[in-house]
């Protein structure tokens, strides 16, 4: 057996151990066959396949049951002769080692059985149940989930495509407004600027400064609060009808501007660690040839700060998905607002928000995964998910 | 580094710079130069003059201003008083075209600042090609020119950052040459080498020097100092305590802290 293992190529720490490590054999797969225990005692669903073959089911929980046995001898075997378990317990010779390491195959077998039985089916039946349904199951948690998730589907798909479109048209309107931002915010006092030029610099900079402050330093739900009611009331001032502004600014475009707003200052920020992370040596090597401070950092500079930038401004896709959710203030109909809507409609705060959270993990965990690629592409490691807008920033003050 | 070409360019800068150096008018004139940073005075008065053709080294310890001295020169740093002429325009007093200048004015430095992103070639073209308005194909047959003269045409593709600190330092150079300036500033080029590359680095100025091209080096290298330059100047604290020609300078030194420096750096050579 062991001739066979060892010519195998490297494997991770897991792989290696069930495959390779001897001590997994006994010690590691009775933690399975417990397991597989635990599930032949859950009572049966209804879609059980197992339910007919009764003693089948029985002999199979013996066999576990049987290797749990085996599995303490061999442990008293050790406790006793310690250093010697090698020379004097039967399970170290040859041939039983090797009947051991086939039985074990066998308990994860059974232990498949029984997970396919108990979890898949009773996942199955559970989704069977809610759907035949009434009224929402009121005692099964599961059952009361997939009743809410199949009854309110729309709500929840149309949550889901607002909060997809607010992320991703959000993020990447604010990635282009936040490098106008960047480059107004890096701007420095040259010496072959004129006086003008060295106004228009130091007005741009203060700008792009006082801009972070502000957006960084307030929250983005009492942003919205702001941002909606204020351009509503500047279209009202125009003489527009509450139903006319009503018609072209609605709580989704505020949503939107909110986002991008808000993303912006996030993002500037990001470019600018990024673009203040590249050695100096490389402006200077630039500037001593004669290139202007433009021609310098369109070229040399920016080139090689957005790569460090990458990995920031990619995460801002992540945090705006999650971040999206306090637009449903302003009655944005994202998947927030749908979950609200839908705690509404069956008083239960608990089943809807697990099925709204797991909708949000999937898409970050989707976005991430995405990202990751991109970033791969550029030759940037991706950053770890999990960081909010509240993140350290490279070089920040 | 075997062969290096004579080519006609060169050979008709040195006739100009020979040209210029019979007219006497120095080509870079320092009048009464201070700089300083926050509270700490780093250059306090200087005053020196480098005539066309020549090599200029400036020694001394670090933190004497050397390389400060040097980064005026090209504005990289602005200077707080004195004046700068470069071939008889105040780069200091008027407010002149920075870009213009460093345009004549090539500079290698310690850490060689090459455009990471970017290759060899690309990184030899791109100010002739912004700047100068110079075709992509002109540019580039005379940054082979160039790399060829450093002896490093066959990395022309090649990504800077996989190049080892010599070959870096080359192809700076070569850059640097591609803009086809004056006068050419050294800081400190093989101060990042490992000693056994250093040689290559140095090769290569000697070779510039001998065709013509006007230099002011900031260095360590004291056997480069004496066998290279016309003119030695010693810096101590923000001031010239000594200047000559090198065997003048170097095996005679009249200040006290020149003998304590050379002293030193002789003893371990």
């Amino acid at each position: 057996m062991s001739t066979v293992f060892s010519s195998a190529p490297a494997r991770g720490r897991f792989a290696s151990f069930v495959l390779n490590d001897h001590r997994y054999v006994l010690l590691g797969t009775s933690a399975v066959a417990f397991i597989g225990m635990m599930l032949s005692s859950m009572s049966r669903p209804a879609l059980s396949f197992l339910a007919p073959y009764y003693t089948v089911e029985l002999v199979m929980y013996y066999v576990l049951v049987a290797w749990l046995v085996l599995s303490a001898i061999a442990l008293a075997f050790k406790v006793m002769y310690r250093e010697r378990y090698a020379a004097k317990a039967p399970f170290a010779r040859a041939g039983v080692k090797q009947a051991v390491r086939y039985g074990s195959y066998i308990v994860w077998a059974i232990t498949a059985v029984f997970i396919l039985d108990r979890l898949v089916m009773g996942i199955a039946s559970a989704w069977t149940a809610a759907l035949a349904a009434t009224a929402r199951p009121q005692d099964d948690l599961l059952q009361g989930m997939f009743y809410i998730v199949w009854h309110d589907r729309y709500t929840f798909l149309a949550g889901l495509i607002t909060t997809i479109e607010l992320a991703v048209f959000g993020t990447i309107a604010a990635f282009f407004l936040a490098l106008l931002l960047a480059f107004c915010r890096i701007q420095k006092i040259d010496r072959a600027d004129n006086d003008f030029m060295r106004a228009v610099k130091s007005v741009a900079c203060s700008f792009a400064k006082g801009y972070s402050t502000v957006i960084r330093g307030t929250p983005m739900m009492i942003q919205a609060m702001i941002i909606y009611p204020a351009i509503f009331g500047l279209l009202k001032g125009t003489g527009m009808s509450t139903t006319e502004v009503n018609a072209v600014w609605t709580p989704f475009w505020g949503g939107l501007l909110t986002i991008i707003l808000n993303s912006t200052a996030y993002m500037m920020e990001v470019l600018r660690g990024g673009i203040e992370a590249v050695d100096p040596g490389q402006m200077e090597g630039a500037r001593s040839l004669g290139l202007s401070q433009w021609q310098a950092m369109t070229r040399v500079v920016f080139p090689q700060g957005i790569k460090h930038a990458i990995p920031g401004l990619s995460n801002e896709l992540v945090v705006n998905i999650k971040d999206s959710s306090v637009l449903s203030v302003i009655g944005t109909f994202d998947l927030m607002f749908a979950n609200t809507t839908v705690t509404g409609i069956y008083y239960n705060q608990l089943q809807p928000s697990l099925i709204s959270a797991a909708i949000y993990l999937c898409l970050t965990m989707i976005a991430s995964w995405l990202l990751g690629k991109f970033a791969r592409h550029f030759d940037v490691q991706p950053e770890p998910l999990g960081s909010t807008s509240d993140q350290t920033l490279v070089g920040e003050e | 580094m075997a062969e290096l070409i004579d080519n006609a360019a060169d050979t008709q800068a040195a006739s100009v710079a020979e040209q210029e150096a019979n007219s006497k008018e120095p080509m870079i004139r320092i009048e009464g130069l201070h700089k300083s940073f926050g509270d700490h005075e780093v250059l306090r008065g200087i005053d020196l003059s480098v005539m066309p053709g020549q090599v200029v080294t400036i020694i001394g310890s670090s933190g004497s201003g050397k390389s400060t001295l040097l980064r005026c020169l090209n504005l990289l740093e602005t200077p707080d008083a004195g004046h700068v002429w470069f071939h008889g325009k105040d780069l200091v007093a008027e407010r002149v075209g920075v870009n213009q200048l460093r345009e004549k004015i090539g500079m290698v430095f310690q850490s060689f600042n090459l455009f990471n992103n970017m290759n060899v070639l690309d990184n030899c073209t791109l100010a002739p090609v912004t700047l100068k308005k110079m075709g992509k194909d002109e540019a580039e047959r005379v940054a082979m020119e160039h790399l060829e003269e450093v002896g490093l045409t066959e990395f022309a593709k090649a990504d800077v950052r996989r190049l080892s600190g010599g070959q870096k330092q080359r192809v700076a150079i070569a850059r640097a040459l591609c803009m086809r300036p004056d006068l050419m500033l050294f800081d400190e080029p093989t101060s990042a080498l490992d000693p056994e590359i250093v040689g290559e680095v140095l090769e290569v100025m000697h070779q510039l020097a001998r065709d013509g091209m006007t230099m002011v080096v900031v260095t360590h290298e004291m056997t480069f100092a004496r066998e290279v330059s016309d003119e030695v100047v010693f810096m101590d604290k923000g001031i010239i305590a000594e200047q000559g020609s090198p065997e003048q300078l170097f095996s005679n030194p009249q200040h006290p802290r020149t003998r304590e420096f050379l002293a030193r750096y002789l003893k371990d050579e």
